[in-house]
């Protein structure tokens, strides 16, 4: 799989890129600005791009607008944006396209490598990965509204890993159930909330966020 | 036209020139900072127009002066002054010319309108003074004196000179003195407020480095220590039982993803990253979009404030929010922010139960003393009941926003 890595400080550029080919990547550009990331993301066109939220010359969000501005110039090109905080206004900012193929998580989430390289795979595989940070910020919200509180216990853990972005059978593993049983609250929770079912895992999670993002 | 009427002429056309230049600059830089607004008629207040308009009797006593004591009088006979044409409609013409001038003086400028009408009393007073007392003998052996000294004895001259000198003392202190002691003691209040905000400033930024300090060393400092211990015991482990070596490690990652979100909040806590990234626009809406209370936003905010002012602003727009939250029971927000005149200004609504009090709280409090050293204010409205209405006001300038926005 080919990956861009776009990350301004050394140390965890270098790291990145041992992890990743330790996990059988094989990354064609590591960049440390953001024009040479949007260079990068229109001529190499990777399988998926790893960019860091702050980059050189302003160290603010120049690596979320150059993802952005990437994925409109090659529509659902795959990024997953890693960041020291998030903010659920950048989430929006990526979900805006409605495109998928995109993911945002803390950095600290490289440390479970396991989980880390199945975000790159999904986010590749046209996914949605939402960190569980940024999910429960949602939530907060949310959880005084009337469709939300009809959901069960059970439902609400459900829906939380949906919208993080996983997939039937992560969400059974993670909460000890059968893949069948999950499919059943999906089910369930897309009543609740008056959403049109789905089988597809992509869109399902594209209207749960949008759902949740109201 | 005589050459002194031309001269007349040429000085009252100067005088008109440079009313008219000062009034179109000053509508035209109104204009640049506050758009069409600037067209709509300011009134002077009508304690400054009293002052201001004893010009136009000061002038017109000058302008008696001037003809009887035949002040630039060239022929003897007393038809060429300053202000003559050789005949009675040219006098007028330019009588009115000057007192016109004089009158949109006055209205454009009454404060030193008013300055000049102190002046011009005590000159002529001196003026007559001067008269009396330098020529009294030759008073009706000289035409050149005029009408008033045929007609007035030496007493009433004096009488005439004291009276304008005690109407230019009285005028003097009403308007130069008054002015100038008005803005000495309003210099004096201000270097009081900014003592005083600038004593607050500094305590509360000592207070917030021993809270930073503190954090640091209780939170993530010693979590790395403890990685550093156990990474070591690790390392000891490895060859003799690699399980608990592998047990120990997966403790450091741990304690690592631990001390990183510590550190998260701090930073947080001391300069949000999104407010670096975005300015107080897009963090004001990424603090509407945590906030557990629906919370609409209305941000007309063309540019940036200056960095401290922001960050100040930010806090206090925080606070309001989690008090409105955690206090109020509010089920809507809304917050408008604007910069208008020089002034930015945030307001913050919501439809709680109200009774918030600024003095018993120490957040909001604390929030006004940060705004207070830009000479920002709070203000907060909450009658029991609600709804909360919170103010934020401080005067400032925007710098332009980046132009890479996507």
């Amino acid at each position: 799989m080919r990956v861009v890595l776009a990350e301004d400080l050394y140390l965890l550029r270098s790291g990145l890129e041992r992890l990743l080919e330790a996990h059988g990547f094989n990354v064609i550009a590591a960049v440390d600005n953001a024009a040479d990331l949007l260079t990068a993301l229109v001529d190499e066109k990777p399988d998926v791009a790893i960019v860091d939220v702050r980059l050189p010359p302003t160290f603010t969000d120049e690596g979320l607008r150059a993802a952005i501005e990437g994925r409109r110039q090659v529509p659902g090109l795959p990024v997953l944006v890693l960041s020291q905080y998030v903010e659920q206004l950048y989430a929006r900012e990526l979900l805006a396209d409605q495109a998928g193929a995109v993911g945002y998580l803390l950095k600290d989430r490289v440390f479970n490598d396991d989980q880390f390289t199945d975000a790159i795979r999904a986010v590749a595989g046209g996914g949605t990965v939402m960190d569980p940070e940024v999910i429960a910020k949602l939530m907060t919200r949310r959880q005084r509204d009337e469709p939300v509180t009809r959901l069960s216990a059970r439902e609400r853990e459900v829906l939380d890993l949906m919208a993080e972005g996983r997939s039937n059978s992560a969400i059974a593993q993670r909460l000890f159930i059968s893949e069948k049983a999950v499919g059943k609250h999906s089910t369930s929770i897309f009543a609740k909330l008056n959403l049109a079912p789905s089988e597809d895992d992509n869109r399902r999670v594209l209207a749960v966020l949008a759902y949740l993002n109201q | 036209m005589s050459g002194m009427a031309f001269l007349g002429l040429l000085v009252v056309f100067t005088i008109f020139v440079l009313v008219a230049q000062r009034v179109v600059l000053r509508l035209w830089r109104r204009m640049r900072e506050q758009g069409a607004g600037a067209l709509a008629i300011r009134l002077h207040r009508p304690r400054d127009i009293r002052w201001g308009a004893a010009l136009l009797p000061v002038t017109i006593g000058f302008l008696v002066l001037a003809g009887t004591y035949g002040i630039t009088n060239v022929d003897g006979t007393g038809s060429g002054n300053l202000f003559s044409a050789k005949s009675i409609p040219g006098d007028l013409f330019y009588t009115l010319l000057v007192l016109a001038a004089v009158t949109l003086y006055t209205l454009v400028q009454p404060r030193r309108a008013g300055y000049l009408a102190a002046a011009g009393l005590a000159g002529i007073g001196a003026w007559v003074l001067f008269q009396a007392l330098v020529f009294p003998h030759y008073a009706y052996d000289y035409e050149w004196y005029g009408w008033l000294r045929d007609q007035l004895y030496f007493p009433e001259l004096v009488l005439v000179a004291a009276a304008c000198l005690t109407g230019g003392f009285f005028l003097t202190r009403r308007t130069i003195v008054a002015d100038v002691r008005a803005r000495r003691s309003g210099l004096t209040a201000q270097v009081e407020r900014l003592a005083r905000t600038r004593a607050d400033a500094v305590d509360s930024a000592a207070a917030e480095l021993r809270r930073l300090e503190r954090d640091l060393h209780d939170g993530a400092q010693a979590r790395l220590v403890a990685l550093g211990i156990n990474l070591r015991t690790a390392e000891k482990l490895i060859e003799v039982s690699p399980t608990a070596a592998a047990a120990l490690v997966a403790d450091c990652r741990n304690t690592a993803t631990l001390a990183l979100s510590e550190l998260r909040d701090l930073v947080r806590g001391i300069y949000p990253p999104v407010l670096a990234d975005r300015g107080l626009g897009d963090a004001i809406r990424a603090l509407a979009l945590d906030c557990p209370v629906l919370t609409l936003t209305d941000i007309q905010l063309p540019g940036r404030p200056p960095a401290p002012v922001e960050s100040a602003v930010y806090f206090a727009v925080a606070e309001a929010l989690s008090n409105a939250a955690k206090h109020a029971e509010a089920k809507t927000i809304l917050i408008r922010a604007t910069h208008e005149r020089g002034m930015l200004r945030v307001q913050i609504d919501d439809d709680g139960v109200g009774g918030a009090d600024p003095a018993s709280g120490t957040g909001l409090a604390g929030m006004e003393q940060r705004l207070g050293a830009f000479d920002g204010i709070l203000a907060v409205s909450s009658p029991a009941g609600g709804p909360t209405i919170v103010v934020i006001e401080v005067p400032c300038a925007l710098s332009s926003l980046k132009t890479s926005t996507s």
